[in-house]
């Protein structure tokens, strides 16, 4: 391994983690410095539903694709929505595989694995892509770091399958791609968009816990789906 | 501090727009300006998406995107630092506001399906909210809102309803009640103190459907109910809510708050109205900063509740036509009430056919919002229910019952546009009408003299069906009727004949009836005329949100039944309080 290949695994990632975290911080502290808005409403609805229970039924949306209309009418892009984050933690992951338990990727399965699992993210990237670029709709409501984090993540996946069986003897410019990569996308991400998991659980979690004094969350079924 | 050289050109509304955005911005409003990832899953959402084919102008996160690019410019520091690559824009000029108040009011009704619908929790129903309050904050607003919100502000209700025209419908109403049970123990009481259940209203109800007023008086007598309506403070809707306007949706609420504590009123029931329950149920305890001593329901709830308590008995074949709920996107969406109305529709008639979608994911009736003030968008407006229209014609039932006063005219629109063949209803209608009182009503006599004997009407509409479908229901209630097919026809025939009614279509070609309202009313020969407007066009509905200096003695909305119209016309000519 070269002085610049070890470099790149190692201090130029613990640098740009460093910063992200950072950054992370600022922007939580940026966000909570605005105050809450408060409820002083009695609680609606019927006894299935309450404040807390509505903020969990919010929160456990995401792994429940039949209850919103607008996932279970679109399961290609449910599905879709799945492999593209299971990429983007296998291919977090390996970052920190690679420098630091190598050994685990002597394991030829593992490694076919991983390889398949970042390579669907990667087909999705590119899907979304075409989707963005094609759709009226996406093309009306994309910004350009819409499209920016979109390829940078599609581009990340692809070097990601190649850096998964760490093997440089055949050269290293697919792993040095892969962790500049990397460090690029730790010190943007905070930047973009793709930091909106940062508010994810507080934009549920309001959402759901208003729903639920207002007796919607956890919605109630019965007999409603004949389109859906 | 000096003014950077932006902060100088720009107009002084869009500044204060800019400083007072940072002021409205709690958690809840940065969480969903800064959650969206631009999925596009919201986007088959809207109505007005799936109405429009081919136009993103109309998709939530674009329509959310004019107001956050605004968010992002000043207030979020990654598009203070790079506006260029998310988007991030500051407003400059009063056209900008302008094109802002032409997507926040006139392409959204706030019905927050988009919202329930967003995996991200962005809820852009209450982002666009918001927007309108800024905007609202400048003086930039549909004309229609600014008339109905000065009317909630002055008179205490959305409809400029007078107190003794307010009193005296329900003098009528109460009569009529009486005469109906053929008891005159049954009463509209008003201002008793320490009642089980104060009633609150729409104005709607008391200017346009006084129908549904008796009808709940009569649930309440039948169920023997310790109840009474304020005098004042009774209006349960808040035009705040679609304005944006907090201080408004506050002065509203606590007005009518306060009324029920002096009357020491239990409990506080809120007719069938969407928004009117959303905001005075949920909406106004934090406008107002009012911790509500009382308990509130819907009248909904109360009428199922009479039932499972035995307090009331239902003969469901007595509405046996095939029905079909639609529910308010404030009841559903934002209140939870989706099974009462059905368990109450299943034990009030026969032939219930559920609508698809439905509950919280049913379209919105193309009226929320507060869209039925703003007839400069009503053309969009109804392009946007066809959706809706599909939907409802899918259901092949012949009656749609809503629990809101807007979908009733909401939908009553879509339903004539489309030319469905559906009437729209609300539950205390259909319960009313089920009603079984052990008392047997008393068969009315025939009378000698007709509702109408002696009276003498000009009728003038240019629609040849409508014209003769008035004048001959009138005429068998004893008018003599005079046919006019323009304004300035029924201007000639009102001086040759002298009537002591005119009704006027609002649409009818020619001169504009406004115009004709206005020669009427100066005529000093004419002194005693009254004048009732009819109207069927939704489009012409500002005439009616548009004060004029003597307004008409009456408004009817087409389609009417004979019962209404008998009724209507009956009011405008003050006959309401004798016998028929
Ligand atoms: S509002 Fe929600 S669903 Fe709509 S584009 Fe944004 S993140 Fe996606
Ligand atoms: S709130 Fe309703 S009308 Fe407004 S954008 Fe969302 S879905 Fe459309």
């Amino acid at each position: 391994m070269s002085d610049f290949l070890h470099f790149s695994e190692h201090t130029l990632q613990e640098v740009a983690l460093v910063f992200m975290a950072c950054v992370y911080v600022t922007r939580i502290v940026w966000f909570l410095r605005f105050a809450a808005g408060k409820e002083r409403q009695g609680q609606t609805g019927s006894g299935a539903t309450s404040p807390t229970k509505g903020f969990i039924y919010s929160w456990a949306n995401v792994a429940m694709p039949w209850a919103m209309e607008s996932t279970r009418t679109k399961p290609s892009l449910y599905v879709q929505f799945v492999l593209f984050h299971l990429g983007v933690t296998t291919a977090i992951g390996l970052s920190f595989v690679i420098p630091y338990a190598p050994a685990l990727l002597e394991n030829g399965l593992l490694v076919l694995i991983l390889q398949i699992v970042i390579g669907l993210a990667f087909l999705v990237g590119v899907r979304r892509f075409i989707r963005r670029v094609s759709d009226p709709y996406m093309r009306a409501i994309s910004t350009p770091d819409d499209y920016f984090s979109l390829l940078l993540l599609t581009a990340w996946f692809f070097f990601a399958v190649l850096a998964v069986p760490n093997n440089s003897a055949g050269g290293e410019w697919h792993l040095l791609m892969y962790f500049w990569l990397t460090a690029f996308f730790l010190v943007y991400v905070p930047f973009s968009k793709i930091s909106h998991y940062l508010y994810y659980p507080f934009t549920r979690f309001y959402f759901g816990r208003s729903m639920g004094y207002r007796g919607v969350y956890p919605i109630r079924r019965v007999h409603k789906a004949k389109t859906s | 501090m000096k003014k950077s050289t932006a902060e100088e050109s720009r107009s002084h509304k869009a500044q204060v727009v800019v400083d007072r955005l940072g002021k409205k911005l709690n958690r809840q409003i940065v969480g969903s300006m800064v959650a969206c990832v631009h999925c596009g899953l919201c986007t088959d959402s809207c109505h007005y998406v799936l109405s429009n084919p081919g136009d993103p102008t109309y998709a939530p996160a674009y329509k959310a995107d004019r107001i956050r690019k605004i968010f992002k410019r000043h207030y979020d520091w990654t598009g203070r630092v790079f506006p260029w690559l998310v988007g991030a824009k500051t407003v400059m000029t009063d056209e900008e506001l302008e094109e802002l108040k032409d997507i926040s009011f006139g392409k959204c009704t706030n019905c927050r399906r988009c919202s329930l619908n967003c995996p991200m929790g962005v809820d852009f129903a209450t982002m666009n909210r918001m927007t309108r309050g800024l905007l609202v904050s400048v003086g930039i607003m549909p004309e229609g809102v600014a008339t109905v919100s000065k009317d909630q502000w002055e008179l205490g209700n959305q409809m400029g309803v007078l107190k003794e025209d307010y009193l005296e419908t329900l003098e009528w109403m109460e009569e009529e009640l009486q005469d109906e049970l053929d008891d005159p123990s049954a009463k509209i009481p008003v201002d008793k103190e320490d009642c089980a259940v104060v009633y609150s209203i729409n104005p709607r109800e008391a200017k346009y459907d006084p129908r549904t007023i008796g009808d709940a008086a009569k649930i309440f007598h039948a169920a023997g109910e310790d109840w009474t309506m304020p005098s004042d403070g009774w209006d349960m809707t808040n035009f705040g809510l679609f304005s944006g306007d907090d201080e408004l949706g506050g002065a509203v609420a606590r007005h009518l708050f306060d009324r029920v504590q002096e009357l020491g009123g239990k409990k506080l029931v809120i007719s069938e109205c969407g928004h009117g329950y959303r905001s005075t149920r949920c909406e106004a305890p934090n406008w107002a900063k009012y911790d509500v001593p009382f308990e509130m329901e819907s009248s909904v709830e109360t009428m199922l509740r009479y039932v499972k308590e035995g307090r009331i008995k239902l003969d469901k074949t007595r509405n046996s036509k095939p029905v079909t709920f639609h529910d308010s996107c404030n009841l559903a969406r934002s209140c939870g009430i989706t099974e009462e109305p059905r368990e109450l529709l299943n034990l009030v008639c026969t032939d219930f056919r559920e609508m698809y979608p439905n509950r919280e994911e049913n379209y919105c009736c193309t009226g929320g919002g507060g869209a039925m003030s703003m007839s400069e968008y009503t053309p969009r407006r109804l392009k946007s229910g066809k959706v809706k229209a599909e939907q409802l014609k899918a259901t092949g039932a012949k009656v749609v019952v809503t629990s809101c006063h807007n979908c009733v005219d909401g939908l009553t629109d879509v339903i004539r546009h489309y030319e469905l063949d559906m009437e729209v209803t609300q539950l205390v209608n259909l319960v009313a009408e089920a009603l079984v009182i052990e008392k047997p009503a008393r068969v009315p006599t025939v009378v000698e003299d007709l509702p109408l004997a002696g009276r003498r009407i000009v009728v003038a509409d240019d629609e040849p069906d409508q014209l003769l479908y008035l004048a001959t229901v009138m005429e068998d209630y004893g008018a003599t009727v005079y046919q006019a097919a323009s304004g300035d026809e029924a201007l000639t025939l009102v001086r040759k004949e002298k009537p002591d009614l005119v009704t006027l279509d609002l649409a009818m070609p020619g001169r504009p009836v406004t115009e004709i309202y206005e020669v009427l009313r100066s005529d000093s020969e004419l002194e005693g005329l009254k004048i009732c407007i009819i109207t069927g066009r939704p489009e012409m509905r500002e005439l009616i949100y548009q004060r004029m200096e003597t307004p008409p003695d009456g408004y009817l909305d087409k389609p009417l039944s004979e019962d209404d119209l008998l009724r209507g016309v009956r009011k405008v000519l003050e006959l309401s309080h004798q016998e028929v």
